[in-house]
């Protein structure tokens, strides 16, 4: 730190400013006046630990997607099939198991489900890269595709028998009192923190997103990424899809995804305006998470009607996207 | 050079705010000033346009022509002098004044909207014809544009989209939208920089046409052979003065270009003071061709610092995209360190050991928002990656070395996880020069490395280049400023219509010199 400290020309002042601030604390601050409003409204049910954990449990399937989608958000990339993709995770989960009761286990099962999203986020990866379509389009046409495709397989009929026991483990399984979803999330969260922070793939990723241009030319390959941004989001989001199964102990052909796709947006863009305002990062997005989780369940908990949780989401997705862009702004 | 000049210079006398006699004037300015914060972008220059005169107005980068050109278009306010337009003194608050006694301006890039068709742009600053004050006639504007069209001699459909058109199909429009608005005088502002020869001829002939019918121009060009061509007469602005205004009659290549560098301007002596290099040849370049390059071949050695001048579009610049290929190939070979090599991608020339610094720092090098050292790094991670799977970054041997570039190079910075957004032009185009040579780079291609940086740190990095060839790694330079070869280079390639059109190396790499070779042709005039 010595080395440069003569190069420290200072040219910026630093002084406190309270718009900066708040745009780099300001979805904290408001998530830490939840939970004080929250618990003194009902401080015999919000304050627990049992509450936490159910919160976290409830947005499991959200970070997970959600985390997914920070990782090609990062690149620049909007995932619109996020919603079918969980949707087909599931589905194609269910179905083999059964259709193929013998010979398919719970593994195989998760694994070829799994593999299937991932082979279409590739494919997605594939149509941004190779044929110049924009990822907010592309996806939107896979998504369709997804949709069409298992409504056509499943004649519309969801499967709720001949599902295996072992398959309800995944979404309702617990270790030590922590239930496997919230396990779930935490390491896909884990993972690709360590991914998009730590390793040459995530900065390649950031700067890709930064400028595509000055990337290319500093010999990053840029046209690989894409693919390998929105494989893991797909492969997080069909992940999503198998947990939501499990917790249902059904596989639905249509919607399952639906009622997660604004939320995972909202939860990155909530994200993007914390600590690093502008940029996509995985702790963003779980502040973002839970940000949501705990209003929806803060809210349920006090009584308040559901329209109500639309409303505040919107609001609070407003704030904090305005006080990110301020700041922004005020950089140019 | 004073007394070449057919400018009737009135004579004033302070607060006789008269306008020269001559009624064929249309536009007068006189002992104009603008001064910005610390410096003075205008010094008391005088311009007259004549009545269906084509009017050249010349200079370098930051000699005044924007300026003039804002100051005459109500753009901004002289902090001195006045204007006169048909005799009578004017004061423009805004463009709009301007454009109402018949100034207009034709930008470089025409401002037309690309997607609307060439009628709708020629109605875009007025109102399009209406049917009962609310739907919009288009039978009427169809009538109305085709009459617009006919004046200026375009034979063109004007429902066509303007995307459609050629570039000297464009500049047309453009220049009849500003004869539709009732424009007197027009004023083109490099107009003709997309255009290709034949393009050129063609709009020449319009704006002949044009003069002859009463219309005055002032043309805005770096191109002096098309100024020449078409110019009745021609003025020189440099660092803000006029430098000279001549008519056609007394015109001469030779005055022409000292009035613009500046005739008998000091050599610069720390400048290509060592001779080039004779060691071996560590890029050889044999016939190479892609976009504006027609066929480049070139020999760089170590050591070596390199030009390639020329005007824009003459393949100076786009030969370094082409080597760094940034731009395909179409034909030719290149060897580096006597083995032939095939580029294909800008990964590829990396990895070969090529560096490009491309012209515009912020679309195409910065990396924005992101710290210091996330820019230097950027194209060297992988030599901080500590297993072959996950490839995790070492952070603390990538902060070491950007911090050794940064203190190398005296980077000026808050603090190495800095925003770069935080740092200035200098020192930001110090990052980038870091990049590379923290990658180990042997060939450096520098595409304007001084643009939008300060005097202070346009010596530092000349230094730095020299440093850079003075390790032992090659340098090909390109500037848009033909005064900063010269100061850097030691041997200067001109290139001419995508080729080089010559050589020049140590004392011989005058800035008159350069441009003449530039520019072209018979040095009859």
């Amino acid at each position: 730190m010595d080395a440069d400290a003569g190069l420290h020309g200072g040219e910026r002042k630093v002084r406190f400013d309270l718009a900066a601030w708040l745009a780099r604390f300001g979805t904290i601050v408001s998530l830490g006046v939840l939970l004080v409003v929250f618990s003194l409204a009902r401080s015999d049910v919000f304050p627990t630990v049992d509450n936490l954990l159910n919160i976290m449990n409830q947005v499991s399937i959200l970070g997970t997607m959600a985390f997914g989608l920070t990782v090609c958000l990062v690149m620049g990339l909007f995932d619109l099939s996020i919603a079918a993709m969980a949707t087909l995770g599931g589905y194609v989960a269910t179905f083999l198991l059964v259709t193929y009761p013998d010979s398919v286990g719970v593994p195989l099962a998760v694994i070829v489900s799994l593999g299937v999203a991932a082979i279409i986020g590739i494919g997605n990866g594939l149509i941004v890269s190779y044929l110049g379509i924009s990822a907010f389009i592309a996806t939107l046409a896979t998504g369709s595709i997804i949709t069409g495709a298992m409504l056509g397989i499943s004649n519309s009929k969801t499967i709720i028998t001949g599902i295996p026991d072992e398959f309800m483990i995944i979404g309702q399984g617990a270790v030590y009192g922590v239930s496997n979803p919230i396990i779930i999330m935490l390491a896909i969260g884990l993972i690709l923190w360590l991914l998009l922070e730590h390793t040459q793939l995530g900065r390649h990723l950031y700067a890709i997103g930064g400028s595509a241009e000055a990337s290319r030319l500093s010999g990053i390959a840029v046209k690989r990424y894409a693919p390998i941004a929105l494989a893991i989001c797909a492969l997080c989001a069909g992940l999503g899809g198998l947990m939501a199964a499990s917790v249902l102990g059904a596989g639905r052909p249509q919607g399952v995804g639906d009622t997660y796709l604004l939320n995972a947006f909202a939860a990155v863009f909530i994200g993007a305006s914390s600590l690093r305002p502008g940029k996509f990062h995985i702790v963003g997005t779980l502040i973002g998470v839970m940000l949501i989780g705990v209003i929806n369940n803060g809210l349920s908990i006090l009584g308040v009607p559901t329209y109500w949780q639309y409303i505040v989401q919107g609001v609070l997705l407003i704030v904090a996207l305005f006080s990110a862009g301020l700041l922004t702004m005020r950089r140019r | 050079m004073s007394s070449s000049n057919a400018q009737t210079a009135p004579s004033r006398t302070d607060g006789a705010e008269v306008a020269t006699s001559d009624p064929e004037v249309v536009l007068e300015v006189r002992g104009v000033v603008k001064d910005f914060p610390g410096t003075r972008a205008l010094d008391d220059v005088d311009l007259a346009v004549r009545r269906g005169e084509v009017h050249a107005l010349l200079g370098e980068n930051g000699a005044g022509k924007s300026t003039l050109i804002r100051v005459i278009c109500g753009a901004s306010r002289p902090t001195a002098g006045a204007l006169f337009v048909g005799g009578q003194l004017v004061e423009f608050a805004s463009p709009q004044q301007a454009q109402a006694l018949g100034i207009a301006v034709v930008h470089q890039h025409f401002n037309l909207a690309p997607q609307l068709s060439v009628a709708e742009n020629l109605f875009l600053s007025r109102s399009l014809p209406r049917r009962a004050g609310i739907f919009v006639n288009w039978s009427e504007t169809r009538r109305q544009a085709e009459k617009l069209l006919a004046r200026v001699g375009l034979n063109i459909d004007p429902m066509t989209e303007v995307s459609q058109l050629r570039p000297d199909e464009s500049a047309m429009v453009a220049i009849a939208k500003a004869i539709g608005s009732d424009a007197k005088i027009i004023i083109l502002d490099e107009p003709t920089s997309a255009l290709l020869p034949a393009e050129v001829s063609i709009l020449f002939g319009h704006m002949r046409r044009l003069a002859s019918e009463g219309h005055s121009f002032l043309y805005v060009s770096h191109r002096l052979a098309e100024v020449f061509e078409i110019a009745d007469r021609v003025t020189v602005l440099r660092d803000g003065k006029r430098a000279g205004a001549w008519a056609r009659a007394d015109l001469s290549r030779r005055t022409v270009i000292e009035a613009i560098v500046g005739a008998g301007k000091p050599w610069i002596e720390d400048a290509a003071a060592a001779k080039s290099p004779s060691g071996a040849a560590i890029l050889v370049a044999e016939d190479l061709a892609g976009g504006r390059v027609e066929s480049l071949s070139f020999e760089l050695r170590a050591g070596e610092i390199l030009g390639f001048a020329g005007l824009p579009g003459s393949g100076a610049e786009e030969a370094l995209d082409l080597l760094f290929a940034r731009n395909p190939v179409r034909r030719g070979l290149l060897k580096m360190n006597g083995r032939a090599s095939t580029l294909r991608t800008p990964r590829d020339a990396k990895n070969a050991g090529l560096a490009l610094v491309p012209k515009n720092r912020h679309a195409e090098s910065l990396l924005p928002g992101a710290s210091v050292r996330e820019n230097i790094s950027l194209p060297n991670l992988n030599r901080f990656v500590t297993d072959p799977f996950a490839r995790f970054i070492h952070r603390g041997r990538e902060s070491a070395e950007a911090r050794r570039i940064a203190v190398r190079l005296a980077i000026r910075m808050p603090s190495l996880e800095a925003s770069i957004d935080s740092l200035s032009g200098g020192n930001q185009q110090k990052a980038i020069l870091g990049r590379w040579l923290s990658s180990g780079a042997k060939i450096f291609m520098l595409n304007s490395p001084t643009a939008a940086v300060d005097i202070g740190a346009k010596a530092e990095i000349y230094r730095l280049i020299r440093e850079i060839a003075a390790s032992g790694a090659g340098v090909i330079f390109t500037s848009t400023e033909v005064e900063e070869f010269p100061r850097v280079c030691q041997r200067v390639s001109v290139f001419r219509d995508g080729r080089i059109a010559g050589e020049l190396s140590g004392a011989d790499a005058t800035e008159t010199n350069i441009m003449q070779l530039a520019v072209g042709g018979a040095d009859g005039r």
